[in-house]
């Protein structure tokens, strides 16, 4: 780097940190995009399960009879409670993540039989992890979160036209358009791209910089959490206690009910034995500020109420209200599906930086009469495969969920390793196929997909379409189906009549 | 809680066409020819006016909390989507204006 | 390309030290409970590594760009005054 001015430098480190961490980033607002959605696409993918209109307190107690009938002995139990965005009952015995799920008909109680599926919870974890093991995914995804945070502060110093430019978007002008969609869909989504960054650096931001925890409690977490919010009671290893009968649930949901609002799920302890105990969770999204961890316990035996949903203090507040910008589980569907648009316009903007790149160097190159070199290959082809690879393999993931065999072993596992098989493909396609038919052909065939949604799940499921939810889906779908159709055929039109080069100077002048 | 929520969307694109068409360049853009100055702060002053409109229903929808981060939301989609339309279907994207606000009384009456 | 490599490890690292070291000073300094001292220096931190990394592809030679690093030391030897005063007495 020469000396320079604090614009290029500034430009400089936007193109180039906009360029390296542009992939991961991509890949991180897609998929957290699609995780908005985590529990709708959850329940699209187990299309076996039914919407049944059943009081949580019924489904509660059918199955509390199952866990009796089948897992006495557990440690711990888990309910999942039907509720208007997953309508599924799903019991756990053991830990809560790692214990033997089991999805109940919540009006019967009887065990049903539900596909294996990744389900948007896949998304959800692919976004914070990027499926590497999760500590090293957590401090990887926060890398690029940092940088995003001093890319975008670079773009908005770079941009000098700022106002002046806010409305303008001038297609069919090759570099020139990029450039005004890169900065239209940038700046006037500016606030949420700040937010959602700086949130989500927030989330895991005592483990990105632990230095007041160091300073004040020498590390010690449990300490902290201890005295920002305490602990409500809870067990650590198996019980010796004597057996004492579990208390009725239906009186403790309808308290904590009244007092929390709807409810989300219900962990009991040491189920039959005298020391057990009951936490009931609330669905979250009643307020800004992420209530994980506030819930009501009960003693499992008496019922009496031990610790209620905490009062948060404001500092603590403040921390939380943080983490429930950037989770979106407040406001209701109307927020849900801002907060969608949002990701899928930022993911847009990040998408058109990357491609910005190449249509520069690509100009650079023409200007100088060579031909791009490898790097260049090299850049083209991961942005085929990042951009339109990624959401290829995305709504392939809706397809292998459907068409892969229903009683296959490792179900789950086989519909991740086709869709990074999938994604996989993309990259050679992007790497043999010359740049822009790669690019027709993948997000051609993307679009496709999405167009044939509906039609997939009509072959393959019963009744498809009675469940508003999955109606929903698909119709989402297809819209995205049809823009993806129309960015292909534009991208086709561009192929056989190239835009007119304009003169060489200009080139230079655009810069920003 | 829908109703605030169409109607804050309604007037957040109302508003961000009141300021484009408050512009020299963006009036010209859709009516080929340069805005009165009495007209284009008319039109700037109704953009303002509509995004504050708008800010209220965000805050009836989502109360005080919410209403902000719902509308931030909102102004910024609205302002997205006119950009996008403006250079394909100039007239097209300001006729949205009361198109959006016919279906919203209506959806309103019926309801 | 050297000077990039020095200035991006500047920016990552040194932004890191400095934002660490400025950190712990902060919540050490600022006058209220525990819990809310650590979170008040805390939920800002990373405005302050942003820009740390800003300033070291802004600084104008790559010397410059690494000015947190020295910085950083007082401020973590306020950070951590009762701690280093254990480690010497």
């Amino acid at each position: 780097m020469k000396k320079q001015t604090l614009t290029q430098a500034m430009a400089w480190l936007h193109t180039w940190s906009g360029l390296l961490f542009g992939w991961p980033l991509f890949a991180i607002f897609l998929t957290g995009s699609l995780a908005v959605f985590d529990q709708e696409i959850d329940h699209w993918m187990q299309p076996e399960v039914q919407r049944q209109d059943v009081p949580v307190a019924l489904a509660a107690e059918h199955a509390v009879a199952y866990l009796q009938r089948h897992h006495a002995d557990a440690g711990a139990w888990n309910i999942a409670l039907p509720s208007e965005r997953d309508p599924g009952l799903r019991v756990t015995a053991g830990d809560r993540r790692r214990g033997i799920s089991t999805d109940l008909d919540p009006r019967t109680g009887e065990p049903l039989k539900v596909r294996e599926a990744a389900g948007g919870s896949f998304f959800f974890h692919f976004h914070y992890t990027l499926n590497l093991p999760r500590q090293i995914g957590i401090w990887v995804v926060g890398l690029v979160a940092l940088v995003t945070l001093a890319t975008l502060v670079s773009g908005i110093i770079i941009h000098k036209k700022l106002f002046k430019e806010f409305f303008t978007f001038r297609p069919n002008k090759g570099q020139r358009s990029w450039l005004d969609f890169h900065n239209a869909s940038g700046v006037l989504l500016m606030p949420f791209h700040l937010m959602i960054v700086y949130t989500g650096l927030v989330i895991f931001g005592l483990i990105y910089l632990p230095a007041a925890l160091h300073a004040l409690y020498d590390g010690d977490f449990e300490a902290f959490y201890q005295e920002a919010i305490g602990e409500a009671p809870h067990h650590h290893g198996p019980s010796r206690a004597p057996l004492a009968t579990l208390v009725a649930l239906g009186p403790l949901l309808a308290q904590a009910e009244e007092r929390m609002g709807p409810l989300s799920a219900v962990s009991i302890s040491h189920p039959g034995r005298s020391d057990a105990l009951v936490e009931v969770r609330r669905v979250l999204g009643n307020r800004i500020a992420l209530s994980k961890g506030h819930n009501m316990v009960f003693d499992g035996v008496s019922g009496k109420l031990l610790a209620g949903p905490p009062e948060l203090r404001p500092s603590v507040l403040t921390q939380r209200v943080m983490f429930g910008l950037h989770f979106a589980q407040f406001g209701g569907y109307p927020m849900r599906w801002l907060y969608f648009f949002c990701g899928l316009v930022g993911s847009a903007m990040i998408a058109s930086g990357l491609v910005l790149f190449t249509v520069k160097r690509r100009r650079k190159y023409l200007v100088e009469g060579r031909a791009g070199d490898f790097g260049h290959r090299l850049i083209e082809g991961l942005n085929v495969a990042v951009i339109a690879g990624l959401t290829l393999a995305c709504i392939g993931l809706f397809w292998i969920n459907r068409v892969l065999p229903v009683e296959l072993a490792q179900r789950a596992g086989w519909e991740l390793r086709l869709f990074f098989a999938l994604w996989a493909l993309t990259l050679l396609h992007g790497w043999w196929r010359p740049h822009l038919q790669a690019w027709r052909e993948q997000l051609g065939l993307a679009a496709l997909l999405c167009l044939g949604l509906p039609l997939l799940s009509a072959l393959t499921v019963d009744h498809p379409w009675d469940d508003r939810t999955r109606l929903l889906l698909e119709a989402t779908s297809v819209i995205c189906g049809a823009l993806l159709a129309w960015t292909t055929w534009r991208i086709g039109r561009r192929a056989e009549q190239p835009a007119p080069r304009r003169h060489k100077a200009s080139a230079a002048l655009e810069v920003n | 809680m829908l109703s605030a929520f169409f109607g804050g969307l309604v007037l957040a694109y109302a508003g961000m066409v009141g300021l484009c068409q408050g512009l020299e360049r963006h009036y010209k853009q859709v009516w080929q020819r340069l805005p009165a100055p009495v007209l284009r702060r008319g039109l700037r002053l109704a953009g303002w006016a509509s995004l504050a409109a708008s800010f209220a229903a965000s805050v009836a929808a989502w109360g005080w909390a919410m209403g902000p981060v719902g509308w931030f939301g909102l102004i910024s989609l609205a302002g997205f989507a006119l950009v996008m339309l403006l250079p394909y279907a100039p007239r097209l994207s300001l006729l949205l204006v009361p198109a959006g606000a016919f279906a919203w009384g209506l959806a309103w009456l019926i309801a | 390309m050297r000077a990039v490599f020095s200035r991006a490890m500047a920016a990552l690292l040194g932004g890191y030290a400095f934002t660490y070291a400025f950190t712990a000073c902060l919540a050490r300094l600022l006058p209220l409970d525990r819990v809310d001292s650590l979170l008040v220096a805390s939920l800002p931190a990373f405005v302050v590594y942003a820009l740390a990394v800003l300033w070291a592809f802004a600084a104008r030679d790559a010397w410059r760009a690494w000015l947190g690093v020295p910085l950083a030391l007082p401020l973590a030897l306020i950070g951590f005054w009762p701690q280093l005063l254990e480690h010497l007495g």
